[in-house]
C-alpha cells in the first residue's frame, strides 16, 4: 500500500526534529531512510507508525488520511532497533501476540494462529525455535522474530528502525540479502531506517537521504551514488575527498585542470569540489593538478592506496589500479582529477 | 602461601571477614529474634497459648491482618500507577513527584500519624465537618488504615520505578503497534515484566504495614479490642509489666515477619534467575 506524509513538522522543545518533510512511498517499494544521527529519520518512521504524533502535517496510508489514528489503528509493521519482544513470552507467543489479541469477533481459532505462527517460524527460518525465549536467541534470530511478529498480523506496510544497528557485520550482511528477499516475496511496501550509506545504496529501491529534519535528496541508489544532490550528500555518502575550487562557465576548475560539473548546475563562483579516490590519475611533478607529497603508500594486489598531503596540511586519500614502480614515502606527485562533483561552497 | 584464583584474597583475611560478618549477625540480629522466642515460652507453653489467645490478642491480631489488608491492596493499585505514569510518560514536575514518593521514608513516623489527626481530628481541619456526618477517622480503623498506607506507600513505587524505566517503553510500543489495546498491552506485557517486582514490593510492604509503630500509634488511641495492632498491643503489655505475654505476642508478629522473609528470599532467587537469563 502508498504511504504519503506532507509537510510533517514534529518538534521536541526548542529542538525540530522534522521540518516540513513531504514523502511517498510507492506501493510494494522498498524505501531507506538514510541519514546522522538527530536527522529525523527514527521521528519519522514512528509518525508513519502512530507512535508519534506530528505537529503538523498529515500522513495517508493507501489513499486514507490516518493523521489522526492511533498506532494500534494503523494496522502498521514495526520492527525495533532493539526487536522489542515479549522476554516473558516463548518465540511462538510473540509472534502469535497480534492475533490472539484481536477482539473475540475478528480473532482466528487457536488452530489458526497456531498455522500461521508455524508458517512465519519457517519463513524467518526458525522452524525450531518457537518454544524458546528471546534472551536464549542471538541477536540475528531475534531480529528475524521480531520480523515475523511485525508480518503476523499482515500489516499494510512494514517499518523497520536500523534493522541491523545491532548485530555484528557478518550477520548483518547476510540478514540484508535476506531481508530484501523476504520483501521480494511478500512485496509489502516497506521503509527502513539506516545511518549506514552502504546498506541504504546496497539495499532499497529509493533512498531518502535526510539532514537536520528536511530531505536533502530523494533518488534511486544509483542516482545517489552518481549525482549527489547536495554537498551534504555527497560528503555524507562517504570517501569523497573535498578540495577548493572555482565554477567557471558552467566547468570546474581545480588547481589548473577544468572538468565538467557531474554534480547539479552551480552558478559561477568558489565551490567546494568532491573527488572520490579512485577519480584522480597521477601526474610528475609540474604538470597540471593538485601538487602533493606521498606520505603513506598501501599495495593491495595490483592496487594501491595511497595517502598524500597537500601544501596547505590537508590529507587526500588516492586509489590507483596500476600504480607506477618506486613510489615511496616523500614522493612529490600531481594528482588529476578526472571527475568532480562542485557544490557552491 | 599464593592464593587459589588470581583475585582471590588470602584464606585469614576471607575467615576473618566472614566471622566478624557472621558474630554481627548473631549477636545483633539472631540472639534478638531467639530471645524473643525464649522469653515467649518461659512460663511454658500454655501460658504461652494463653497470652496469644486473649481477647485483645486476638482482636489486635484480627485488626493488623484488616488493616494490612486494606492497605497493602491500594498500595499496589497506587503504586503501579505512579510508577507506570513516572517510568513510561514524561509530563511536568515529574521530579516533584518522585521526591514526594520518598517523603514516607524521609520523615519520622510520628509526624506522618500527627499528620493525621491535624486533618481529621476533633480539632484538626477537617474534624467539625466530620462530626457532623458522624464519620470517626482518628482513633477509629481509618486512621489506622491511613497511617499505614502512608508509611508503606514508598515499597511498591521504589521497586517498580527502576525495574520500569530499564525496561523502557519499546515493548508497549510494539504491543500497540500489533493491534493490542491499552488494557491488553498492561495485562499481557506491562505486569508480566515486572511481575516479581511487585511481589517482591508488595511483601516489603505487607510486613511493614503489620509491623508499623509510629504513625499508627498516634492516630490508634490505644483502645484495647478496638484500636490496638499488635505491635501497639505488645507496647502495653510490656508496659504493664507483663514480659512473658508481651514476648508471646511479639513472637507471633516476628512469626509473620518471617514467613514473609522466608517468601522473599524465594521470590528473590527466583527473580535473580529471571533477570540472569535475560541476556542483556
Amino acid at each position: 500500500m502508498s504511504v504519503t506524509a506532507s509537510a510533517v513538522t514534529k518538534r521536541f522543545g526548542a529542538f525540530t526534529a522534522l521540518d516540513g518533510i513531504s514523502l511517498e512511498a510507492r506501493e510494494g517499494e522498498f524505501l531507506a531512510l538514510l541519514g546522522p544521527s538527530g536527522s529525523g529519520k527514527t521521528t519519522l518512521l514512528r509518525i508513519l507508525a502512530g507512535l508519534e504524533f506530528p505537529d503538523s502535517g498529515s500522513i495517508s496510508i493507501g489513499g486514507v488520511d490516518m493523521s489522526e489514528s492511533p498506532a494500534r489503528d494503523r494496522q502498521v509493521g514495526f520492527v525495533f532497533q532493539q526487536y522489542a519482544l515479549f522476554r516473558h513470552m516463548t518465540v511462538a507467543d510473540n509472534i502469535g501476540f497480534g492475533l490472539t489479541v484481536r477482539p473475540r469477533k475478528t480473532r482466528p481459532p487457536r488452530a489458526e494462529i497456531d498455522r500461521r505462527v508455524a508458517e512465519l517460524l519457517e519463513l524467518v527460518q526458525l522452524p525450531a525455535l518457537g518454544g524458546r525465549y528471546p534472551a536464549q536467541l542471538s541477536g540475528g534470530q531475534r531480529q528475524r522474530v521480531a520480523l515475523a511478529r511485525a508480518l503476523a498480523v499482515e500489516p499494510r506496510l512494514l517499518l523497520l528502525d536500523e534493522p541491523f544497528g545491532a548485530l555484528d557485520a557478518k550477520v548483518r550482511k547476510d540478514l540484508r540479502r535476506w531481508l530484501r528477499a523476504v520483501h521480494d516475496r511478500t512485496g509489502l511496501t516497506s521503509i527502513f531506517v539506516t545511518h549506514d550509506q552502504e546498506e541504504a545504496l546496497d539495499l532499497a529501491d529509493r533512498v531518502v537521504v535526510m539532514d537536520h529534519g528536511r530531505i536533502e535528496q530523494i533518488d534511486t541508489p544509483e542516482q545517489v551514488w552518481e549525482r549527489p544532490a547536495s554537498a551534504f550528500v555527497c560528503d555524507f555518502l562517504g570517501g569523497a575527498n573535498r578540495v577548493m575550487a572555482q565554477a567557471v562557465g558552467g566547468t570546474i576548475d581545480i588547481a589548473g585542470v577544468r572538468l565538467p560539473n557531474r554534480a547539479p548546475a552551480m552558478p559561477d563562483g568558489p565551490a567546494s569540489a568532491f573527488i572520490r579516490p579512485h577519480e584522480f590519475a597521477l601526474a610528475e611533478p609540474g604538470a597540471a593538478g593538485i601538487a602533493v607529497v606521498l606520505r603513506r603508500c598501501l599495495r593491495t594486489g595490483a592496487q594501491a592506496a595511497l595517502e598524500t598531503e597537500t601544501r596547505d596540511g590537508s590529507v587526500i586519500e588516492v586509489t590507483i589500479a596500476a600504480p607506477p614502480e618506486g613510489l615511496a614515502p616523500g614522493a612529490a606527485l600531481v594528482l588529476v582529477p578526472q571527475t568532480v562533483r562542485a557544490y557552491p561552497a | 602461601m599464593t592464593p587459589a584464583r588470581p583475585t582471590g584474597e588470602p584464606r585469614w583475611l576471607r575467615w576473618l571477614l566472614i566471622t566478624v560478618a557472621l558474630a554481627f549477625l548473631a549477636l545483633n540480629l539472631a540472639l534478638p529474634l531467639a530471645a524473643v522466642f525464649v522469653e515467649g515460652l518461659r512460663k511454658g507453653v500454655a501460658a504461652y497459648a494463653a497470652a496469644i489467645t486473649t481477647p485483645d490478642a486476638i482482636s489486635a491480631l484480627k485488626l493488623t491482618l484488616t488493616v494490612a489488608a486494606i492497605a497493602v491492596p491500594l498500595n499496589i493499585v497506587i503504586g503501579l500507577a505512579a510508577s507506570w505514569a513516572i517510568a513510561k510518560f514524561d509530563f511536568r514536575f515529574k521530579s516533584v513527584l518522585v521526591t514526594l514518593i520518598d517523603l514516607p521514608f524521609s520523615v519520622s513516623p510520628v509526624v506522618s500519624g500527627l499528620i493525621y489527626v491535624l486533618l481529621f481530628g476533633l480539632q484538626g481541619w477537617f474534624g467539625a465537618a466530620l462530626r457532623d456526618q458522624d464519620i470517626q477517622i482518628i482513633f477509629a480503623v481509618p486512621g489506622l488504615v491511613l497511617a499505614t498506607i502512608f508509611i508503606t506507600f514508598p515499597f511498591v513505587a521504589r521497586e517498580l520505578i527502576p525495574l520500569m524505566e530499564e525496561q523502557g517503553r519499546e515493548e508497549e510500543e510494539a504491543a500497540l503497534s500489533l493491534g493490542a489495546s491499552g488494557l491488553n498491552t498492561f495485562w499481557h506485557v506491562t505486569l508480566p515484566n515486572v511481575r516479581w517486582g511487585l511481589l517482591y514490593g508488595v511483601l516489603l510492604c505487607n510486613a511493614r504495614a503489620m509491623g508499623e509503630f509510629g504513625a499508627v500509634s498516634v492516630v490508634s488511641g490505644h483502645i484495647r479490642g478496638r484500636t490496638n495492632t499488635l505491635p501497639l498491643h505488645i507496647e502495653i503489655l510490656y508496659n504493664e509489666y507483663n514480659f512473658a505475654a508481651a514476648f508471646a505476642v511479639a513472637s507471633l508478629l516476628a512469626g509473620l515477619a518471617l514467613v514473609t522473609l522466608v517468601l522473599k528470599s524465594l521470590l528473590e532467587w527466583r527473580f535473580a534467575g529471571q533477570l540472569a537469563g535475560r541476556g542483556h
